[in-house]
């Protein structure tokens, strides 16, 4: 057995992998395309037309563009939480609900303290989001941890409960008498995050890029990443090696549900001043499916997120312009999710039939 | 019948199929997920061709075989090809909702639905499908505890290599009970419009494909304790909805919060006693030379 740590090799040969890895992806997105296309012509709509509403929405102006970063926020918070437990093997399907929770911790704060000034309050409100969001899930993680509840399960179970909590907090608690429905009141001008550019457009996401950044760094560089990754991939091994596996896997849902937290309280404080019934949107799915596209990778999460945030905002102008329902666009993102999971497949194959005849040569 | 009992029983139905779908399939070690999804989309397709034949009947049969695509395409991408069976589930889960949607939206588009008429009383004022539902969970226990075929799934659920190795198709044993277990799941979702709300909504399932997920731990994954658990699930999911109506003094919506609380309470205990199939959720490599 050789120890020789094989040497880095050269930047041509790497960007020649990095560039032959995209080709895969691009097949299936574009099969993904095709396949919808078939779906918009039996449906009697033009599919060309309606492709270039989908993709040309978000950067035709620039409400298109903030429309799209208002989406990407919450969609790349989301898409974190669920690939964080991810990569201990562990599947959350609960940002839905520590995002609400979030929220609710954030009009919490942001009602009760309203006269507080900025300086204060809005770091009070955001950290209260995630606080909430962090204790939520740190219940399906006990479940997990002392009982051996499947997290997929339990997460799931949340969810419900956090809607009739979100239900009880807008309708009942902090219920706004003048909207129908069930809408909280206003939180305090203090607990505002400040927006810049016009259309105006929160401070908020440049908070989540600096946090995806980190994320991926810290996935990629320390201690806490790759003791993460190395109970994802073989839990046994890492244990016998001195990683407390428990922990890490109690811990990643924990920092997940922070981080959902963390997506409730901008919506609340830079979105809608308020907590309102659907605030959760359609997140969790979208943040889940942007997970796994990105293969469980914090360093592409947020750039997927951004291309499902331009199909998600584009949807709308779909619909006008072609006439093609809005549930296209789901079923375009179910696809490109379904066809990059298939092309891994492929690939492993046509490796393995190439390594056989080199081997055979 | 006392009126509670007959609701109950009603509730019963959709948890059986679709928990006893989630079980055929789990015994032969494919753990799906996206039994929300597929709930969904029996709904919508049972409720727009049964108002398109005017026959439930025909909305049940054509659910149940839009199902079976969803479990046959689950059971061939985690056997031909080994993918994940969870990222696989989550991701016809998604399709399976997204088809529902479309096909809903494209058929009956922003106007108010029509209603589809209620399956008819067949005895003691309860539909012909609580019937099969009870007969099914009945037949099943027999089936996989008394027949050779249904030893041969449980062994394929339980150890794939030791069944491979005694001329057990393992492959097709997956791909049926898959598809099958899928087609039970689907129609638990056409009876929802076709019981309780005569129209189709994005939010008629409203979890009850996750809680049978849990009802299949709950009963150990045997067909007869699945039918009892049903019980308890539906007797829960009813008191919620008469205690919304009742006026109690307890807001609605802690009430409304039961049906989940109540089944994260019973998983507590049910992973701690539940027999689950010892390769549910995992994929089978007869070329690999790992034991187990």
């Amino acid at each position: 057995m050789s120890t020789a740590v094989a040497a880095r090799p050269a930047a041509a040969d790497r960007a020649r992998s990095v560039l032959v890895s995209t080709v895969p992806y691009v097949l299936a997105v574009l099969a993904a395309f095709a396949v919808v296309a078939v779906i918009i012509v039996l449906l009697g709509h033009d599919p060309a037309k309606a492709f270039r509403a989908v993709l040309t929405n978000s950067f035709r102006n620039p409400t298109g563009m903030v429309q799209t970063l208002q989406k990407w926020v919450p969609l790349t918070l989301l898409a974190i939480a669920f690939a964080i437990p991810l990569a201990a093997g562990r599947f959350n399907i609960g940002g839905e609900g520590q995002m609400i929770l979030g929220a609710t911790g954030a009009v919490a704060v942001g009602i009760t303290l309203s006269e507080l000034p900025l300086v204060i309050l809005l770091p009070l409100t955001i950290l209260a989001g995630v606080v909430a969001g962090a204790l939520w899930a740190a219940v399906a993680a006990w479940l997990m941890e002392r009982y051996k509840v499947n997290e997929i399960l339990s997460t799931v179970l949340l969810n419900f409960v956090s809607f009739e909590i979100l239900d009880y907090v807008a309708s009942v608690v902090w219920s706004d008498p003048g909207a129908g429905g069930a809408v909280t009141l206003p939180i305090g001008v203090g607990a505002e995050l400040p927006a810049l550019g016009r259309p105006p457009m929160h401070v908020g996401v440049i908070l989540v890029a600096l946090l995806a950044a980190v994320a991926a760094f810290l996935a990629k560089r320390s201690v806490a990443g790759f003791e993460l990754s190395a109970v994802g991939l073989n839990e046994r091994a890492s244990r016998l090696h001195g990683i407390r596996t428990g922990r890490v896997a109690v811990l990643s849902m924990v920092v997940a549900g922070a981080v959902g937290g963390l997506a409730g309280a901008i919506e609340v404080a830079g979105v809608h001043q308020r907590m309102l019934e659907g605030i959760q949107s359609n997140f969790l799915l979208l943040g889940i499916i942007i997970g796994l596209i990105a293969r469980g990778s914090l360093t592409a999460v947020p750039f997927v997120a951004f291309g499902i945030a331009v199909l998600e905002v584009g949807a709308g102008s779909m619909q006008r312009v072609s006439g093609a329902p809005v549930e296209i666009v789901l079923i375009l993102e179910g696809l490109i999710l379904l066809f990059i999971l298939m092309s891994d497949v492929i690939m492993t194959r046509l490796r393995r039939a190439r390594a056989t005849k080199v081997a055979a040569a | 019948m006392n009126e509670f009992l007959v609701l109950t029983i009603t509730a019963m139905v959709p948890f059986l199929f679709v928990a006893q779908g989630t079980m055929l399939s789990g015994r032969a070690g494919i753990f799906s997920v996206s039994q929300e999804g597929l709930m969904l989309l029996g709904a919508a397709v049972g409720y727009l061709v049964s108002l398109q034949f005017g026959s439930n009947a025909v909305g049940l049969v054509v659910a149940g075989l839009a199902g079976a695509v969803f479990g046959a395409a689950l059971a061939w991408a985690t056997t031909y090809l080994r993918m994940d069976q969870f990222v696989v589930g989550l991701a016809l889960f998604f399709l399976a909702g997204g088809t529902a949607s479309l096909l809903y939206r494209v058929v009956i588009g922003e106007d108010e639905p029509p209603r589809i008429p209620p399956l008819p009383d067949v005895a003691l004022g309860l539909d012909a499908l609580v019937y099969v539902a009870v007969a099914l969970s009945l037949f099943l226990w027999w089936w996989l505890y008394r027949t050779d075929a249904g030893m041969r799934l449980r062994s394929v659920g339980e150890n794939p290599k030791a069944a491979d190795s005694l001329g057990i198709n393992v492959t097709r044993t997956r791909m049926i009970a898959g598809t099958v277990g899928a087609a039970l799941m689907a129609i638990g979702g056409a009876y929802l419009p076709m019981v309780f709300s005569g129209v189709y909504a994005d939010g008629i399932v409203a979890g009850r494909g996750w809680i049978a997920i849990a009802l299949a731990f709950f009963g150990g994954w045997r067909p007869q304790f699945i039918l009892l658990g049903s019980a308890f699930f539906a007797a829960m999911d009813v008191l919620a909805q008469k205690a919304q109506v009742s006026g109690l003094a307890i807001p609605h919506q802690f009430v409304a919060m039961l049906p989940y609380l109540a089944t994260l309470l019973v998983m507590v205990f049910a992973f701690r006693w539940a027999l689950v199939p010892q390769f549910l959720g995992r994929n089978y490599d007869r070329e690999s030379r790992i034991v187990g």
